[in-house]
């Protein structure tokens, strides 16, 4: 049982995961560097918190129960009391190593150090610290609130203990888990390549046409949208970095080779739902 | 982002052929030919919406499914009255040849015959028969007989009239019809197969088991099925087969097919199913 956790970088991911371990009953330190941006994510957290009361999924007590999980954070050292700390910090494998070496130094021996890296090589982060055994990847799909499943990402030398106590952490907060090792794109990410890349292949060579394939693969598939109804809604530029990522990641691997008419549709900020127009066009929520 | 159709077709409210179903007068025959599991799973369809089924399997399993011997019959001899024929080969593209070559000379010139196209284009299976504007191209894997859809191709030299004879026929046994591009894989078999590939080649690399891909994919992506499971519903061979003919029709890297998948193929095992290797190796 975790009973205090470490979340480093106070952003949307950060202030989600934080959010989402004070619910579930667990004391949170949450740290970031800009005290402007910790207060920020709480008061963007107590403004969650206020409106599940109003939604009446909390109870007052609930609600101030969980804010007062929450403890605000300047110095890495603070952490010292977390069995497990997320890190949460911008995507740049140099500042993550520097963070991981940090807060090994300032935390003790038996704290799991996890990374919820989407794009980054959990091996390289943990290439900094001087025990990579305790070190892995948490990587949440979607927003940690939202999200139903975690990606336990194991490194070269990441234990099989650490990765026991990080399962019984995510089934704490109420997710679901599967362990993948440490390879581009984990498992999601890579596995639905082909389901958009397929599908822009046989748009783009006039086989059918974007809505032909969303009905075909919804009727046939059974699929709850259709892969260009799936990107205009997770946001083609989205799809674009995630597989431009992969592919880098992968040295170029052909499977991986973003489509044209992404990019193009990037460049024309053509970005799906949250621009006004994707491969459909919206009128609010309206297809 | 919209496409102009390449073929112009109008959509004609043509009362699909089939029987009165008072009295059960006179069923229209249809012939079916192929792939076990689809043929029988077509020959159950056909049979359940007015058809008298004429069937042939390439080569039967040794356990057969139970078929309505009211309204379906086996038989290798193809008579000449039937209305309809389906021919749906997907594996052993020589077989098909023979079995397209045999439905030409058997039916009368005027006889529409659909079959499967998706790891041979229709428009290449009408180069092996004589009456080549008979012939209409449709998507066919097993398990996916019964779902409210069917893809269909017509060929270059496939006339409008014949093209609506092939909408009335999978109408009046409960399809809608999409009209795409005469190409291999066409568009469901050729996603999925492609799906299914990338997680042979995620668990040749020891990413994850094959049960926890298969979450990842339903509870991460919100897909109805993992890609382990459809493998196992539609059958690696017929999945193999489709990834083969994309390989070769496009000749690009993108679809070479994962050499464990292939090795799993031909030596007739997957993860659900009784030789299925120890899920749990990657585990370690």
């Amino acid at each position: 049982m975790v009973r205090h956790l470490g979340v480093v970088g106070a952003g949307t991911m950060g202030a989600g995961i934080a959010q989402l371990a004070a619910l579930s009953g667990i004391e949170v330190s949450l740290y970031d560097i800009n005290g402007t941006i910790l207060r920020q994510a709480l008061e963007r957290i107590k403004t969650n918190f206020k409106s599940n009361w109003d939604k009446r999924e909390l109870t007052e007590n609930q609600t101030i129960e969980a804010f007062g999980r929450l403890h605000p954070r300047t110095r890495l050292a603070e952490l010292n009391h977390a069995e497990i700390i997320v890190e949460a910090a911008i995507e740049e494998l140099r500042i993550k190593k520097d963070l991981f070496r940090h807060l090994e130094a300032d935390t003790k021996p038996t704290t799991i150090l996890a990374s919820t890296t989407s794009s980054l090589s959990i091996t390289a982060i943990a290439s900094s610290t001087r025990h990579p055994e305790k070190v892995l990847g948490l990587h949440f799909i979607n927003s940690p609130g939202a999200a139903r499943l975690v990606e336990i990402v194991r490194g070269q030398q990441t234990s099989a203990e650490t990765i026991r106590r990080a399962i019984e952490f995510t089934a704490q907060l109420n997710k679901t888990a599967v362990v993948t090792q440490d390879s581009p794109g984990f498992i999601v990410n890579r596995l639905v390549q082909p389901f958009y890349g397929e599908a822009l292949r046989i748009l783009g060579e006039r086989i059918a046409d974007h809505e032909q394939i969303d009905r075909i693969m919804r009727a046939v598939g059974d699929f709850n949208l259709g892969p260009f109804e799936s990107m205009d809604t997770a946001g083609v530029d989205q799809c674009l970095s995630v597989t431009q990522s992969i592919q880098d990641q992968t040295s170029g691997e052909s499977r991986y080779r973003p489509h044209s008419l992404l990019k193009q549709m990037v460049d024309s900020g053509m970005l799906g739902r949250k621009s006004g127009v994707g491969f459909y066009k919206y009128n609010g929520n309206e297809k | 982002m919209k496409l102009k159709k390449k073929t112009a077709r109008k959509k004609e409210a043509v009362r699909p052929p089939r029987p009165e179903e008072k009295g059960e007068p006179k069923r229209t025959p249809v012939y079916l030919v192929g792939d076990y599991e689809m043929v029988a799973d077509f020959t159950t369809l056909c049979s359940s919406h007015g058809y008298f089924v004429f069937f042939h399997f390439n080569s039967p399993p040794e356990q057969e499914r139970l078929l309505d011997s009211r309204f379906s019959k086996k038989s290798a001899q193809i008579p000449k009255d039937i209305s309809f024929a389906l021919e749906l080969t997907n594996i052993d593209l020589e077989q098909k040849r023979l079995n397209l070559e045999q439905l030409d000379r058997a039916l009368p010139a005027s006889t529409v015959i659909a079959s499967s196209s998706v790891t041979v284009s229709a428009t290449e299976q009408s180069s092996w028969i004589k009456h080549k504007n008979r012939l209409v191209g449709c998507s066919a894997l097993p398990s996916i007989s019964e779902k409210p859809l069917i893809e269909i191709a017509p060929t270059a030299f496939t006339p409008t009239g014949t093209v609506s004879i092939v909408q009335r026929f999978f109408q009046s046994v409960g399809k809608e019809i999409e009209l795409v591009q005469d190409r291999v894989g066409m568009v469901f078999p050729r996603i999925v197969c492609q799906m299914i590939n990338e997680a042979a080649f995620a668990l040749q690399e020891e990413i994850a088991t094959p049960r926890e891909i298969d979450v990842a994919m339903k509870v991460g992506a919100n897909y109805p099925l993992g890609p382990i499971e459809w493998a196992d519903r539609i059958g690696l061979e017929h999945v193999y087969a489709v990834l083969k003919a994309l390989h070769t029709d496009l000749g690009e890297n993108r679809y070479c097919v994962a050499p464990l998948l292939k090795q799993m193929a031909v030596s007739g095992s997957w993860w659900h199913r009784a030789h299925a290797p120890n899920e749990e190796r990657n585990s370690a």
